[in-house]
């Protein structure tokens, strides 16, 4: 054989070697701790094929119906004050009443009952009322204003965890709503339950919220805390959630700070202790930005110290907003609060454009900080969770195919394409078999790939396999039947070979190409099982291509110096 | 050397394409009245369901629940295991709505009864659970079917020629309106893998549509002399072996998916069956048939313009006088 033809089959074999190293752990099911096999990715299979990870989260409405009462009674004290009602106080209420039904409470001039109550009742239709004395009354939601904002929170919530999820590189994820608050996450072969939580559960609420260092100054702060903290008997434990301490927290201190504001900690990176030293901040209430302005967030490294930290960019109302509140308040601090946890409160320098900034990290090994910023950006990337999460349940469950199911699939498709090599190869005898070859080759190669590539193969992506194979053999015959029509025209077996892959191969391109646009496209716009259908037929069109042009032609032209050498002037085909 | 079709062969296919054309029309009509009046059943990936948690003896497997669930007449059901198997705990999903949740539970618990004894089975749980694959996912679902048709047309427009391009993309939409049809006329459920079996049908009926085209334009290409109608026939007749062969190769393995893959797979194979009859047709009498009817289309537009213009350069005529 011809220099070429060896360096040709050289590249090949190596191909196969390189394929079956990476199909060898899955079908071995290798230990990748004991092993010292080079190549240790298994293949991933879809919650279909495998099953997963399965979560029940919970959503808090409580909370939700708490901000939403509180947006609404701010709302309507400026309403009822251009329309000059007399109010001595609107406020939410929250002691006294059900937890899950927040109130506000209205103490107005009694003449005025009936033009206030004829606000409510025109443009309230938020709020109903819920109770009424003489001069006051107690409002609180209406039932179909509290259902679409229940409807609404949930339906955001399904679409925030699918935006990270998909992020997160799981593919095929399945997240449904459960009865009327809860919401069903089924992560297939998520191993990381801890950080997949982390991602899903973290409700990546980003503010901008100004430092106020004048009404108290820090070492006041301190005091005033611990003061609390002694007569309330409050303190952090480890194992509580730092959340509620300082959600008491503020509630106990609430009528010795300043009104509208709002006590918030710094983890520290200096300090002792796993936790560090915590810092306290005494906020102004007021957000004047917020995350729904991000446009993007990346992770980067600083330059100093090498630590990755996020830096994210607001949209353009983001930006002006930004632009402004720097600019008003030139020489105070602005703190970067994420989660209700102040991440940096750098000095306002100069008025800030652009809307650029950046969130720094706690602490730990370079490899954990890099996971957590990049986690931390794609939460932001995807969007805060309109409500806080809690986790009701999480369980590991089967294959939702069956695993009886997957053995009878499997075991059909199998026998269906031993029936195909069996019939290809008496239709077009020894070419026959060297389609068969090339077949199991292309079969090899779709699943090496999806190996390397870590793609999660599916229910619908065995289907874009079948695919694979269906037109892998169309390829095959597309070029066997050219070959054969070179031969009836009277050509010698090396010039029909060569003539008919020559013309087979624009029909073979053109039909490969148009379906690979297909697939693109799919891949592009598609979700879930349709872009798992998409990955694989891709990856198929490639390797179909490659086995039916190169390797099909490569064994052909073996055969045919076979024949030469034996003087043989037919082709079996 | 075997021979599925006789080299020379020369059927008329393209002599009768009215009543080809005529007889799609009528059944994507028909698919249209069927999708409107009986609609799609949509099975609880599309539409959300029950979920029921119970819990049976260790020596029912899997497939057991499913095959004594689906004997006792549910439909569309999706059981999964959860936990280790020795607790034999299961989650069975299945249509329902929140109003009907303790019937179908009480379905359950009496089919599970007529073969257990109740202190053997235990239904530990029901709840409603929305749909996996909500309006929004079956929007980009079928937005991004039409991306990847509006694509096609583009790239066949470019490689080809434009009067294949509209063939292509009729035959792919009539593929799958057909497969469609019979699927709402079996009334069977709708569900993601069907959705999945429809993509493949994409990709196959086009990588079949495309072949026949390529040998059209090159008989065009070679035998200039031939009317569209010859050279459109002639290749259908050349490319019949491979066209016959190929699908008969692909139809047996899903044909072997369709009689052994087990309950779960039979109607993604069943999809799968009717997506390749249906195809082979379509690239046989229906694609081709396009290219005759906009070649002749713009043959006629053609004359239209060449008649036309004469009349107008008669009076347009001044430009000369510039010069």
């Amino acid at each position: 054989m011809s220099r070429s033809w060896w360096g040709k089959f050289l590249f090949l074999a190596l191909m196969v070697i390189l394929s079956l190293g990476y199909i060898y752990p899955t079908i071995s099911n290798l230990d990748p701790e004991k092993s010292k096999f080079p190549f240790k990715q298994k293949m991933n299979l879809g919650l279909d094929l495998q099953g997963g990870l399965y979560l029940v989260l919970g959503v808090d409405f409580d909370k939700v119906y708490r901000d939403v009462v509180e947006r609404q009674s701010s709302s309507l004290k400026d309403r009822l004050k251009e329309k000059g009602i007399t109010v001595s106080d609107v406020k939410p209420l929250r002691e006294g009443v059900p937890a899950d039904d927040p109130r506000i409470t209205v103490n107005f001039n009694a003449a005025q009952r009936q033009d206030f109550y004829q606000i409510l009742k025109k443009e309230y239709w938020t709020l109903r009322l819920a109770g009424e004395s003489p001069g006051h009354f107690e409002l609180g939601l209406s039932h179909d204003y509290r259902n679409e904002v229940r409807e609404k929170t949930l339906n955001q919530s399904i679409e925030v965890i699918r935006n990270r999820i998909d992020e997160f590189g799981v593919s095929e994820p399945s997240i449904v709503s459960q009865g009327t608050d809860r919401v069903v996450v089924e992560l297939p072969g998520v191993k990381e339950i801890d950080r997949a939580k982390d991602l899903i559960g973290r409700t990546a609420k980003l503010e901008f919220k100004m430092v106020d260092d004048q009404s108290m100054t820090s070492a006041q702060l301190s005091t005033l805390i611990t003061e609390i903290e002694k007569d309330q008997k409050l303190s952090f434990k480890e194992g509580q959630k730092f959340s509620d301490y300082v959600r008491k927290l503020n509630e106990l201190a609430r009528s010795k700070i300043p009104e509208n504001h709002e006590i918030a900690f710094e983890r520290s990176r200096v300090g002792s202790g796993s936790e560090g030293v915590r810092i306290p901040y005494l906020l102004h209430s007021k957000v004047d930005v917020t995350g729904d302005d991000l446009q993007d967030a990346t992770v980067q490294l600083d330059p100093e110290n090498r630590n990755p930290n996020v830096s994210f960019t607001l949209n353009p109302r983001g930006a002006a907003q930004f632009e402004r509140l720097t600019g008003e308040n030139i020489g105070h601090r602005l703190a970067i609060v994420l989660d209700n946890l102040i991440h940096s409160a750098p000095v306002i320098q100069s008025r800030i454009g652009g809307g650029r900034g950046q969130i720094t990290l706690g602490r730990g090994d370079s490899e954990s900080m890099m996971k957590e910023a990049k986690d931390l950006a794609i939460v932001l990337r995807a969007g805060a969770l309109p409500a806080q999460l809690e986790f009701l349940e999480q369980r590991v469950v089967g294959p939702s195919l069956g695993q009886d199911s997957i053995h009878k699939g499997a075991m059909a498709s199998l026998i269906g394409s031993l029936v195909v090599f069996i019939f290809v190869a008496i239709y077009y005898q020894v070419s026959g078999l060297i389609a068969v070859f090339s077949l199991l080759l292309n079969v090899l190669f779709v699943l090496a790939s999806l190996v390397g590539l870590e793609a999660t193969l599916t229910l619908p992506g065995i289907a874009g396999i079948a695919l694979t194979v269906g037109i892998a053999v169309d390829s095959n015959v597309v070029i066997y039947e050219r070959i054969r029509e070179e031969l009836r025209l009277g050509k010698r077996p090396s010039g029909a070979v060569e003539a008919g892959f020559q013309k087979a191969f624009r029909t073979i391109l053109d039909a490969n190409v148009t379906n690979a646009f297909a697939a693109i496209v799919l891949l592009l716009y598609g979700t879930g099982p349709i872009k798992g259908f998409a990955v694989t037929l891709l990856i198929g069109i490639v390797t179909t291509v490659f086995t039916a042009v190169f390797v099909c032609r490569l064994i052909f032209d073996l055969y045919l110096k076979r024949l030469e050498d034996r003087g043989a002037q037919t082709l079996s085909i | 050397m075997l021979e599925l079709i006789r080299p020379g062969i020369q059927i008329d296919f393209v002599g009768k394409r009215r009543i080809w054309m005529g007889l799609s029309v009528v059944a994507i009509l028909g698919t249209f009245l069927l999708l409107l009046t009986k609609g799609l059943n949509y099975g609880i990936d599309f539409t959300g369901g029950a979920e029921v948690q119970l819990h049976v003896p260790e020596k029912w497997d899997i497939g057991k629940l499913r095959d004594e669930l689906e004997k006792g007449g549910m439909k569309g059901l999706k059981v999964q295991q959860i936990g280790l198997p020795v607790a034999s705990q299961y989650l069975i999903k299945a249509q329902g709505e929140e109003k009907s949740l303790n019937l179908v539970a009480k379905q359950v618990e009496g089919i599970l009864g007529k073969s257990l004894k109740t202190t053997e089975f235990e239904i530990q749980r029901v709840d409603v659970v929305g749909p996996a694959a909500g309006s929004s996912l079956r929007m980009s679902g079928f937005l991004s079917m039409f991306y990847a048709l509006v694509c096609i047309l583009i790239y066949v427009t470019i490689r080809f020629d434009y009067r294949y391009s509209p063939g292509a993309v009729v035959a792919l939409f009539h593929d799958t309106m057909l497969t469609l049809g019979i699927f709402i006329l079996t009334q069977k459920q709708f569900d993601l893998q069907i959705l999945a079996a429809l993509l493949a049908l994409i990709g196959y009926s086009n990588n079949d549509t495309i072949i026949v085209y390529d040998r059209v334009r090159e008989t065009i290409h070679q035998h200039p002399e031939l009317s569209i109608e010859k050279a459109v026939n002639r290749a259908i007749n050349e490319t019949l072996g491979r066209t016959l062969l190929t699908s008969l190769s692909t139809f047996i393995t899903v044909f072997a998916l369709w009689l052994l893959g087990g309950k779960v797979i039979e109607d993604f194979a069943f999809t799968l069956m009717v997506g390749i009859l249906v195809g082979t047709y379509s690239s046989i009498f229906i694609a081709s048939s396009m290219v005759i009817i906009i070649a002749h289309y713009h043959e006629n537009q053609t004359k239209k313009l060449k008649s036309k213009p004469s009349k107008k350069k008669r009076v347009v005529r001044p430009e000369p006088k510039f010069q």
